[in-house]
């Protein structure tokens, strides 16, 4: 910062456009789409809309891989594209790309898609049930959608505090506008919205002033500086500890975990499906991404001052997670636990870390992406499953469905067993990834209650899965939609992927190994 | 700020005490004038005269009133160009500084861009025109 | 420069008692005007630290903009302007504590990471438009145009929630009676007579 104080040193800035290209076009395109928001005819914007949010997230996905190998700081340092950005990129397109599949599903709910026919609409007026009898649609999640996954790009990428921050809102912003918008059971989706907001605000509001005293201590926002000046030992204790906790609460927020997890279950209920099947994958993959750069480059030579307060975090979080959902009996509040005690598996796998942070850090990239397709796919199906008033999320409908409708039931028990961490899952392989790298890295007190929440956890997976398979219908059961393409492929490449992983996790484990490099 | 130069903060401090001595004078003023009228006016209150002054009209009911959530747009939209200004200043100073020039101009108009985008939806939601 | 220093000792103290008055006013609009003078005051202090665009920035945004927004939000609630007996809860206590013991450790941690920190103010040239200028555009570019593109997102979301967008309507005025509940018919026929 003091080398701009004199005017001959002005330089303009280099912007390596190839190198953040799929940022660009992710960004691009939001804003092109909210052009053919404002000049299209009404008719012509959802067919617009889908093909620009999957072109876009394509051709990101091209470049960016094409990027492999690229190891730099970009942007005057602002992002750093080394094989861990381009792995989170990857996955998160690939996510975003399955997720824009069952956000155009119009087939579930008779030819609309799932959000409000007009978000101003108040729920219960009459305005609203014009807006339903006209089949309106509100495409302006699309653009919106567009925003937030921008965001998750830059997020995990962001090589100093203040572009972690701005990624941050980026990503924040429009999830929380996107949690208000379902068709359905509106009140209960504002709500969330409305918890969401307040509480991310609140958490945005930590991590700013996190940042501040971080930049107290090292005088710099850089993660290199930062950790510059750890190893230097220049600035104030205090200082650093209180900036490291606080940025942590900002992050631990957004991954869902304990105890700032208060959010998730009410959130995950009341967003539209669509929106919380991208949360609970994209969020979480691109908080996980940003919490791993700043904690492991700019803040791992402090690791023996974070440590202890990520382990009491993690076993919170496990507790939490698999304890509550026991007790669920909301499908889509179960699941939302579920994320937690995966946020505390994956906490696990962060905060094992002794020297070498590649195991860890391609342990947990493997378990992202796993737990993605995953969790993805699970929502999906919580989409089909519907009776009169749109989805039928609460556990006692789903009583008998195997004996109603076997394939998706028996997809549901698929991602259920990877979720608990069966052989020959994916989350099997995750979870091995995970337990071993923190046992090598010395948290074996960590991996012990790690198993031992896993075993708690399966038995409301399986719970779930005896309740489908092994009881009798009720007679008015739900009834299972039948999806457009969209919706099926997204469970299929769920299904496959979850299956794949679970056979053959080593191409994608290499893949991770070799991208658990870090620029610092 | 007197641009290359060594920051020099005793004329930047001079130039302040100006608007100090500006705004201290017209508080004393408003106060002064205030209390004369407070110190000179009788004071004999009665139900009527205490009563909100509606073109003459009894009032009726509360001051209080809900207002249309278009208000909030128009407030919104104020927020974002208040915070697309702000930027223009810092720009302003330093764009035609040695080495900024056109990409600095480019990125200024990115950033104007962008945000005239927004201006451009709301336009055609209708939400400049009132209705 | 001991004049600065008095000036901002009492910047500081008004600060935080305006601070103290937006929390513990029972009138919100009240607290939202206190606000006013908390940031103003903030404004103050840092004119008196040198930097001036930070301050004026402090000015044209939050005392100007974000307050403006702060009330127009008050003003699209049912909320009365009278001291609201709800406004106290039982939890204003525990409130009190935990804000008094965050203060108190963020205090500690300051006094003890800047206790000996001297700000040459005859020197500095910390926030002013030029420095800020150069910041932004040569180094922290690609954060300053997202920021754009998070002001867009921001605006696209308040459209989208508040603008009814039906085509075809004969008049507006219908479609606003209609979104207001029913229970308020009373309040708005007295009001606007």
């Amino acid at each position: 910062m003091t080398s701009i104080l004199l005017a001959q040193e002005f330089k303009s800035p280099t912007i390596e456009y190839a190198k953040v290209a799929p940022l660009l076009i992710v960004f691009g395109v939001a804003i092109v789409s909210v052009i053919a928001e404002a000049f299209l005819p009404r008719r012509f914007r959802y067919p617009t809309q889908v093909v620009l949010s999957l072109g876009s997230l394509a051709a990101a996905l091209v470049v960016t891989v094409g990027l492999a190998g690229s190891k730099l700081l970009a942007a005057e340092g602002a992002i750093a594209i080394d094989g861990f950005t381009l792995f989170l990129w990857g996955t998160i397109l690939v996510m975003s790309i399955i997720s824009v599949l069952l956000l155009a599903e119009r087939a579930v709910d008779g030819g609309v898609t799932a959000f409000a026919a007009q978000a101003a609409a108040l729920p219960g007026t009459e305005a609203e049930r014009e807006a339903q009898a006209r089949r309106l649609e509100q495409t302006e999640v699309f653009p919106l959608f567009l925003f937030a996954v921008g965001g998750m790009l830059l997020f995990p990428a962001a090589n100093d505090l203040l572009t972690m921050f701005v990624a941050l809102e980026v990503l924040s912003l429009p999830l929380y506008l996107l949690c208000g918008l379902a068709r359905r059971r509106r009140l209960l989706s504002q709500e969330a919205a409305m918890k969401y907001f307040l509480l991310g605000a609140f958490a945005s509001a930590f991590f700013l002033y996190g940042m501040a005293m971080l930049y107290g201590f090292a005088g710099t926002i850089s993660f290199s500086g930062i950790a510059a000046a750890i190893g230097a030992k220049t600035g104030v204790d205090g200082l650093l500890l209180a900036g490291t906790a606080l940025v942590a609460v900002g992050l631990l927020f957004k991954i869902g975990a304990a105890p700032f997890h208060m959010w998730t279950p009410d959130v995950y209920q009341g967003a539209p499906t669509a929106i919380t099947a991208f949360m609970a994958a994209c969020t979480k993959i691109a908080a996980f991404g940003a919490l791993l750069r700043l904690f492991y480059v700019a803040l791992g030579a402090a690791r023996w001052d974070w440590q202890p307060m990520i382990w009491v975090v993690a076993i919170l979080t496990l507790g939490v997670g698999s304890v509550l959902a026991l007790t669920q009996s909301d499908i889509k509040r179960m699941l939302a636990y579920s994320s937690i005690a995966h946020a505390g598996f994956l906490l696990i796998g962060f905060v094992g870390v002794r020297d070498h942070i590649s195991a860890n850090t391609s342990a947990i990239l493997f378990y992202l992406a796993a737990y993605g397709f995953a969790t993805i796919g699970a929502f999906a199906v919580v989409t089909l499953v519907r009776d009169a008033s749109g989805e039928a999320t609460h556990l006692s409908r789903w009583v008998g469905l195997g004996k109603r409708s076997p394939i998706v039931a028996s997809v549901m028990a698929l991602f259920l067993l990877a979720f608990a961490g069966i052989p020959l899952t994916s989350g099997f392989m995750g979870k091995w990834a995970v337990f071993s790298a923190a046992w090598q890295g010395g948290a074996w007190p960590l991996v012990v209650i790690g198993v031992v929440a896993s075993v708690v956890a399966a038995f409301f997976y399986v719970r779930v899965i005896v309740l489908m398979f092994f009881s009798e219908p009720a007679a008015e059961g739900p009834t299972v939609a039948v999806p457009s393409v969209f919706t099926s492929v997204a469970v299929a490449v769920g299904v496959a992927a979850t299956v794949v992983l679970g056979l053959m996790p080593e191409p994608l484990l290499q893949l991770a190994a070799r991208a658990a490099q870090l620029v610092g | 700020m007197n641009g290359m130069a060594q920051p020099d903060n005793a004329s930047y401090y001079a130039t302040y005490t100006t608007v100090l001595t500006v705004i201290l004078v017209g508080v004393a003023f408003a106060a002064a004038a205030f209390g004369a009228n407070r110190l000179l006016r009788p004071t004999r209150p009665t139900r009527e005269k205490l009563l909100t002054y509606e073109s003459g009209v009894d009032p009726v009911g509360e001051g209080w009133a809900q207002t249309h959530v278009r208000y909030y747009v128009f407030a919104y939209l104020y927020v974002v160009f208040a915070v697309d200004a702000i930027y223009l200043f810092p720009w302003a100073t330093v764009f035609a500084a040695p080495g900024f020039g056109w990409v600095t101009l480019v990125e200024m108009f990115v950033f104007l861009g962008f945000i005239a985008v927004g201006l451009l939806y709301a336009w055609r939601k209708g939400v400049l025109t009132w209705t | 420069m001991s004049t600065v220093r008095v000036l901002f000792v009492l910047l500081g103290a008004v600060a935080v008692g305006s601070a103290l008055l937006v929390v513990t006013t029972r009138q919100i609009v009240h607290a939202a005007l206190w606000l006013v003078v908390t940031l103003g005051a903030l404004a103050g202090c840092f004119l008196l630290l040198t930097a001036e665009f930070v301050a004026w920035v402090q000015v044209l945004i939050y005392v100007g903009a974000v307050v403006v927004l702060l009330l127009f939000a008050l003003m699209l609630t049912r909320a009365p302007t009278r001291p609201d007996p709800a406004a106290r809860t039982p939890n204003a206590w525990f409130a009190a504590v935990v804000a008094a013991a965050v203060a108190g450790v963020l205090v500690t941690t300051l006094v003890a990471g800047f206790s000996g920190a001297v700000i040459d103010l005859d020197r500095a040239e910390i926030g002013g438009a030029r420095v800020t200028g150069g910041a932004v555009f040569s180094t922290w570019v690609l954060p300053f145009e997202v920021l754009s593109v998070l002001l867009l997102a921001a605006l696209v979301g308040a459209i989208v929630l508040s603008r009814r967008d039906v085509p075809n309507r004969p008049r507006d005025a219908e479609a606003a009676r209609d979104t207001e509940p029913a229970r308020d018919a009373d309040d708005r026929e007295r009001s606007s007579s």
